[in-house]
Order: C-alpha cells, then structure tokens, then sequence
C-alpha cells in the first residue's frame, strides 16, 4: 500500500522556522528566503492542487476500504461468510474506482486546457509538467487500486467455490436435499454447534469455530440466533434463502461447468500438440538415416562408375592387350584344329 | 430449436408489468394463427415477468414452450423458446439484452411504451436462432472441437508418414548395402584382371 497521502506543510515551515533560527549569521540571505516563504504561506492552494489533492485522498479511502474488504474476503469460514457486506463493499469500491476514473479524467482534460491558454513562460512550463506528473501519478494510484481489487474478487470467488464444495459435502445434492431432506438439513444446521459443545472441533468447523475466540461476539450471535430461534421457521427461512441462492447461482455454476469444460478442452488440444510434436521428432531420426543412407548410394555409385570408366578407358586404348588377345585365341584354334 | 420471442418488460415488484419492447418471429405459425400466437406470447412474458423476483432467474415450462425470465431490479427481459434450446446462453443473452437496452433507451422513456425504438431485439432474435454461433462461450468450444478432429486427423497422418519413412529407411539400407557391393566388384576387377 502506499504510504497514506499527508499534508506535511506544517513539518516544512517548521523546519525551515529552526534552521533560520540557527543559521543567523547570513541576515540577507535570510531576508530573502523569509520573503519566499511568506508568499508561500500566502498564497491559496491553486485549483489544480485541491482538485489533485481531493482525488488522492479518496483514493486512499478506497484504498482502505478495499483493504477491508480483502479481509473479508480472505476468510474460509462456512457459515460466518457475509456475502451482503462482501457484495456491498464490492459494489461502493466498483462505484468509487468508476468515479475515479472520471474525475482524473476531468483533471486531465482542465491541465490541458490550463496549458492551451499559459504562456511559454519557464514557470508556466514548469508548473505544466508539475501538473502532468501529478496526474500521472494519480492515474497510476488508480491503477494499483484496480489491480488489488481484481486480486481481491479472484480470492473471493475461489474461497466461495471452496466453501460452496465444503457446503455440497453437507448438504450432498442442493436442489434435490433441498426439496426432500428439509428436516434433515436444517437437523445438520442444528447440530453443527455441538461438536463444539464436546469440546472436540470437528473438522469442518474448526475454521469457523476456531475463530470464536478472535471476534467471539458475531459468531456467538449466529449461533444464538440459530440455536435459540424458532426451529423450524428459523431454519425454514435459511433454507428458502440457500433455495433462492441455488436458483441464481444455478446459471453461474453452468457457465462455470461450461468455460471450465472449454478450458479441459484446450488442455487436451495442448497434449495433442505435444503428442504430435513427439512424433515427429521421433521421425527426425529415420528422415536422418534415410538421408545418410541416401548420401552413401550416392557416393558408392559414383566410385563404381569411375572404375567402371578406368575400366573402359584400360580396355579400349590397350592395343598391346588385344594383340595378346587376339594372340591367345589364334594360339588356341591352332591348338585345337592341329591336335584334331 | 428455436427463439419465438424476446421482450423486455417494466417489473414493479408489485403491480402489473409493462411491456417496453418485444421481437417476435412467428414464422413457423401459418398465418392465420400468427395473431393468437403473437397475443399467447405477449400475455405469458407479462404474466411470467410479474411472477418474477427481483433478482432471480426462471424458467418456465407451458405446453412445450418454455419461458426464461430474467429480472433484474426495474427491469425483466423474457425469452420464449421451445423446448430444445440450452438454458445457459439463454440466461446469458438476456442479460446482454438487457444491458444493450438500459445503455440505449434512456431511463425517462421508460414510462411511454410506445415512444421506445429498440430494434436491436430483432437482430438479436435473428443471430440467437443458432445459439452454438451466437454465444460466445458455445461458439469458441465448437472451434475447440473442430480443431481437435483436425488435430486428430493430423496425428493419424503423421502416423501414416513414420510408415512410410520407416519402408525408405529400409528401402534406402538396402540400396546402401547393394550400392557398395557393387563399387567393391569394380574395384576388383579394376585391380585384379590386369594380366588380361
């Protein structure tokens, strides 16, 4: 968070009041410097200072109140949850940040028209980009605020979903329990604070229960007016509303079931992908070999038609050897026609 | 499935409830029954959105249509369908409805019915007949589908092709193996026939 907006002019003038006090030896130039700091007592905050300054405040109001409102949302407990004040808190600070936004927005548009119509002067110019910073840092200020707000609802909706299943786990089926086990389930309702009574917390209530000692006096209240209220009315009014919650909450659980259908769907389409990938880099190995092995004919083929080519070249331009040839052949018919 | 009207009425929690602006597609009726079906229409989304809570959504089964209301505060939008169409982007497109309505029509017209001009209601009824194209979260999860079959169909070509590159890589050994044979053969009788 940052740190709270404070108006520390009053720590300046004081400051500045003990090191003249100590520092006077240099009359003139204290003469001065005192003349600066009457005109700056004097002079009124300028609009753009109030506007800038109110916004910041408001800022940090709702800063505290999303703060709150974290708070609120952070906790797991089962049956203290107060969704009206969560809803509530949500709703103002939704409000205040769309207000913001506005105002900043009317800041910029009046800086604007304050720097249209200065003059160039070196001051005017100065006290432009003094006022451009400003607003800028208000905007950033806004920023953060949403960011922590988004951050806030996110842990809001996970815990809901958390105490919704834990609430499930009670209750097993909502709408069906709802209409047939009425008595049973507000029995549940009942005799929830009797483990307690043993002594022994019991393992979904330790939450709740476990924090009676730290704001004893609400949680003391819930039980009393669960306990201590007319039993069937009492539970019949706290069922009709988990009926009603139900029904709305009907919609929302099937978009839910639905986007997170999508989202197993893009899980799959991404295994598929990473299958797919395997593969074929499991067949980079054969396409390598199959090259090599390519490359290797390719050479060996080469070498044979060289030979083959020597080979050739020896046998067609050796005369002497087809004069030996031609010798042994003549030899051989003598040979065979003189002995027959 | 398909969408027979859609309407957003003025809910009062108490009192009757005022039909703001409707958009009905009577289509399917033969024309002499569109004037009773138009009448039948418009007196159950008044009744169903009177019926209503603040707050809360319905549906509601008559004959075999059925009716999703959803009001919200000054407001109830009612979609009539048959009885096929899914609930979740029904919910979900009158919400839109509604949020389209309340930025266009200005809130001190709400009171003089017939001075409100909404004709976005027909283009919604028309793109909504097909919800799987129209809403949002139905339409990327048929895109998800599609791309699985086609990434399906990939993986089974893929598979086809290491057939095919193993039957080279054998083809190819071969060839290697033979080519080789056939280099040393020259080789030799380069080297070794030269008495002849």
């Amino acid at each position: 968070m940052p740190p709270p907006i404070q108006d520390r002019t009053n720590e300046f003038r004081s400051c500045v009041d003990s090191i003249r006090s100590r520092s006077s030896l240099t009359r003139g130039g204290a003469d001065s410097k005192q003349r600066l700091l009457r005109n700056a007592k004097t002079t009124a905050k300028t609009e753009f200072a109030s506007m800038a300054s109110a916004i910041g405040k408001d800022i940090n109001g709702t800063n505290i109140k999303l703060g709150k409102l974290a708070q609120l949302a952070k906790r797991k407990t089962l049956f203290d949850d107060r969704p009206v004040e969560i809803s509530e808190l949500t709703f103002i600070i939704k409000q205040d940040i769309a207000n913001f936004n506005k105002q900043i927005a009317s800041l910029q548009s009046y800086v604007k028209q304050r720097s249209a119509q200065g003059s160039k002067s070196p001051e005017a110019k100065q006290l432009e980009e003094h006022n451009n910073n400003v607003v800028m840092l208000l905007q950033s200020m806004l920023a953060n605020t949403s960011m922590t707000f988004k951050d806030v609802l996110e842990l809001r909706t996970q815990n809901m979903k958390e105490s919704r299943n834990r609430t499930e786990q009670f209750m097993y089926s909502t709408s069906t329990a709802t209409a047939q086990a009425a008595a049973s389930s507000s029995m549940l309702y009942n005799s929830r604070p009797d483990p307690m009574g043993d002594g022994s917390p019991s393992r979904y209530d330790s939450k709740g229960k476990g924090r009676a000692p730290q704001n004893g006096d609400v949680l003391a209240l819930d039980l009393d007016s669960a306990e201590a209220g007319i039993p069937g009315t009492q539970n019949g009014g706290a069922f009709q509303q988990m009926q009603l919650v139900e029904q709305q909450d009907s919609y929302i659980q099937s978009r839910s079931t639905a986007i997170e259908s999508i989202e197993t769907t893009i899980a799959e389409l991404g295994q598929i992908f990473t299958q797919l990938a395997t593969m074929v880099a499991e067949q980079r190995e054969t396409v390598q070999r199959i090259d090599a092995d390519t490359m290797d004919i390719a050479s060996n083929v080469s070498g044979a038609q060289r030979e083959l080519l020597k080979y050739y070249a020896s046998i067609s331009s050796n005369r002497w050897l087809m004069l030996k040839v031609f010798g042994v052949l003549i030899v051989f018919f003598l040979v065979f026609i003189l002995v027959s | 499935m398909k969408i027979l009207s859609i309407s957003v009425l003025q809910a009062p929690s108490s009192g009757a409830s005022s039909l703001l602006s409707s958009a009905n597609d009577l289509s399917s009726f033969s024309f002499y029954q569109r004037g009773s079906v138009g009448e039948f229409v418009t007196f159950f989304s008044k009744t169903v959105a009177e019926r209503t809570q603040p707050g809360q959504r319905q549906s509601v089964q008559e004959n075999n249509y059925t009716a999703h209301v959803f009001n919200r505060g000054e407001l109830a939008a009612v979609l009539i369908t048959d009885q096929e169409y899914p609930v979740r982007p029904a919910f979900s497109l009158l919400a839109k409805v509604l949020d389209d309505f309340v930025a266009k029509v200005p809130q001190d017209s709400w009171n003089n019915p017939s001075s409100i001009s909404f004709p976005e209601l027909a283009t919604y009824l028309s793109n909504y007949q097909d919800p799987r194209q129209a809403d949002g979260i139905m339409r990327v999860q048929q895109e998800l589908d599609e791309t699985k079959i086609v990434l399906h169909k990939t993986i089974e070509s893929v598979l086809q092709r290491g057939e095919r590159l193993d039957t080279l890589v054998d083809r190819s050994t071969h060839l290697s193996t033979q080519s080789k044979m056939f280099y040393k053969t020259t080789r030799k009788q380069n080297s070794c026939c030269v008495v002849m």
